[in-house]
């Protein structure tokens, strides 16, 4: 029974044992047997990086981190733990990166030659690399969490953006804007309708403008012909003669003007006179119109108008008769 | 009232300075290596050899439960093979260890009380010291140190246990695949995530079988006073591995 119970116990517990040891070699991916070279890396910050995160040179797994701690001067040093066998690149560094969404970090080989293209990770390997010591510069890309924060913010700004042309675009908004888009339409096509008028016009213009160029032209040729005609007056004392004649003139008509001023006076005067007539008149044809005086009682009564005109028929007959027969009327004797 | 307070506060203190007593005791039974030695193995057997099925039974249906619970949260939004991560780090630091624990303060905890509250009722541990034994190194250091050292053990294979069925399960049923399983599993993996299991299951195997020991050599009353002890045994036993899961999880997480 005793030696049952050893056995079995011995049993367990050297299965246990293999089971605790292998499985943890195993989870850990160390490699027995092999030798493994540590290097250390040199941050500012190691972002998420820990101990057991993946070492990857292009892409495939090449060690772990073995050991993160701070350093003087505000660094950060990592232990890297390189797999045998494998070379690191020439004039190596190393970023450390969020290698998924759910919090992985891993540490990526890279060469500094030649130097990353990204400016910030640059100054950082540049400074990592100037503190010396025969560390390999590091530099550490923002964590997934930050871009997600700010993507976040845009996210929340965009939102609030949606949500105020929501509230701004109700449905009235909406029938307004269409009808003026609508309105907008018939502008535009009142203004391609204006516009093929006016370039019309401005054809119209434009020809016009090619015609009075043309005639500027000509008159310009006329002119220069005519000061050539006026040079060649001037050399033959014709202009003076034309300046004197044109002195004549002036006097002329000066006095003439002067004669007018005369006249312009005399038609004045007379204008008072006018005027003076005028209104003797209207105080004749106020009475007349107001039918005192006889020419108004002669207008306004009938009665006196046809007798006026029986005595006017009568004197005409009476002169008719006095012309006919005058010894009726008269008597002549010489003596 | 305030007497009741009192006595109870005298009978804390009381079985404080009977613990210390006893730890005292167990301290220089270690010496008598001649005598717990032989008992030793015998411990080990029945209290870890015996252990394993029921150890293992758990941890299986643990590892599927823990997969297919897994693979429901992390539908849609996180990917599938973080089943293996939470299944490998849930077993080692957790539920590989507590559980584990638990059942067996009721099989190995309640069976130390039981056993050696018989042996105390019926006077067998007076007669252990009529014939010049120590019981404490007779009775309590190979149970106390079987337990402390086979709880590791049986956790290790609990652990791995339920590792394996959450991978059965993620094949069978979630559609995952073994590589798939298996970078989960690495993804998050620290030695530390072993060591601290380990560590916590010898404390659990430490205080079951302390617990047990010391409830059991106090038993008083008959049957009864048995029956008390086994019971108050398992209670005692999963408070107090509840208490050291949070100890050392502040302590050492």
């Amino acid at each position: 029974m005793k030696r049952e119970n050893e056995f079995a116990v011995g049993l367990v517990v050297i299965a246990a044992l293999a089971l605790i040891v292998g499985g943890a070699l195993w989870l850990s991916g160390a490699h027995l047997g092999r030798t493994e070279a540590v290097y250390t890396a040199r941050f500012r910050t190691v972002g998420g990086l820990g101990a057991g995160s993946p070492v990857v040179l292009r892409g495939v797994r090449v060690g772990r981190i073995e050991a993160i701690r701070l350093a003087p001067g505000n660094w950060v040093e990592a232990d890297l733990k390189m797999y045998s066998g494998v070379t690191p690149p020439a004039k190596p560094a190393v970023i450390a990166a969020s290698a998924s969404l759910f919090g992985e970090w891993a540490a990526t080989l890279i060469s500094s030659e030649p130097p990353p293209a990204d400016p910030n990770i640059r100054q950082a390997l540049e400074e990592a690399q100037a503190v010396g010591g025969g560390k390999w510069p590091g530099a550490t890309l923002p964590d997934i969490g930050q871009l997600t924060a700010q993507a976040s913010r845009i996210a929340t700004d965009i939102g609030t953006v949606a949500a105020r042309v929501q509230s701004a675009f109700d449905s009235q908004a909406v029938m307004d804007l269409r009808r003026s888009i609508h309105d907008f339409g018939q502008v535009a096509d009142r203004l391609a309708r204006v516009t093929n008028e006016q370039a019309d016009v401005i054809g119209d213009v434009g020809s016009n403008l090619q015609h009075g160029s043309d005639a500027l032209a000509r008159a310009a040729t006329d002119l220069k012909a005519t000061l050539g005609r006026v040079d060649t007056a001037t050399n033959q004392g014709q202009l003076a003669t034309i300046l004197n004649n044109t002195a004549a003139t002036s006097t002329d008509l000066r006095s003439a003007s002067q004669d007018f001023r005369q006249l312009m006076a005399a038609a004045n005067r007379n204008q008072e006179s006018l005027v003076r007539v005028l209104q003797n008149a209207d105080t004749i044809f106020s009475r007349i119109s107001n039918r005192s005086g006889t020419l108004g009682l002669l207008v306004a009564d009938s009665a006196l108008y046809r007798e006026t005109t029986l005595t006017m028929i009568q004197l005409r007959q009476l002169l008719s008769d006095i012309q006919a027969n005058p010894r009726k009327y008269f008597t002549f004797s010489v003596f | 009232m305030i007497q009741a307070i009192g006595r109870r506060s005298i009978s804390g203190i009381e079985a404080v300075g009977r613990f210390g007593h006893f730890l005292m005791d167990l301290g220089r039974a270690l010496s008598d290596v001649g005598v717990w030695a032989q008992l030793l193995i015998g411990q080990m057997r029945r209290i870890g050899v015996d252990s394993l099925p029921v150890a293992l039974f758990i941890a299986a249906f643990t590892g599927v439960v823990l997969a297919l619970q897994a693979s429901y949260t992390f539908t849609g939004a996180v990917p599938l093979y973080f089943v293996g991560t939470l299944v490998g780090k849930t077993m080692m630091l957790e539920l590989g260890p507590v559980l584990t624990g638990l059942a067996l303060a009721g099989r190995v905890g309640a069976s130390m009380a039981a056993e050696l509250g018989t042996m105390k009722v019926t006077e067998q541990v007076d007669a252990l010291e009529t014939l010049a034994y120590d019981p404490q190194s007779y009775l309590v250091v190979p149970r106390v140190l079987a337990a402390t050292l086979m709880f590791p053990v049986i956790v290790s294979f609990a652990i791995a246990t339920g590792i394996i069925t959450g991978w059965l399960t993620s094949l069978a049923l979630l559609d995952l695949s073994t590589p798939d399983f298996i970078k989960g599993l690495k993804l998050f993996y620290l030695f530390k995530d072993v060591w601290f299991g380990l560590l916590k299951s010898a404390s659990f195997g430490f205080t079951i079988a302390l617990v047990g020991c010391i409830v059991g050599l106090a038993t008083r009353g008959g049957a009864e006073g048995v029956g008390r002890s086994t019971t108050r045994a398992v209670v005692f036993s999963a408070i107090f591995i509840l208490v050291l899961d949070a100890f050392w999880a502040v302590v050492l997480l």
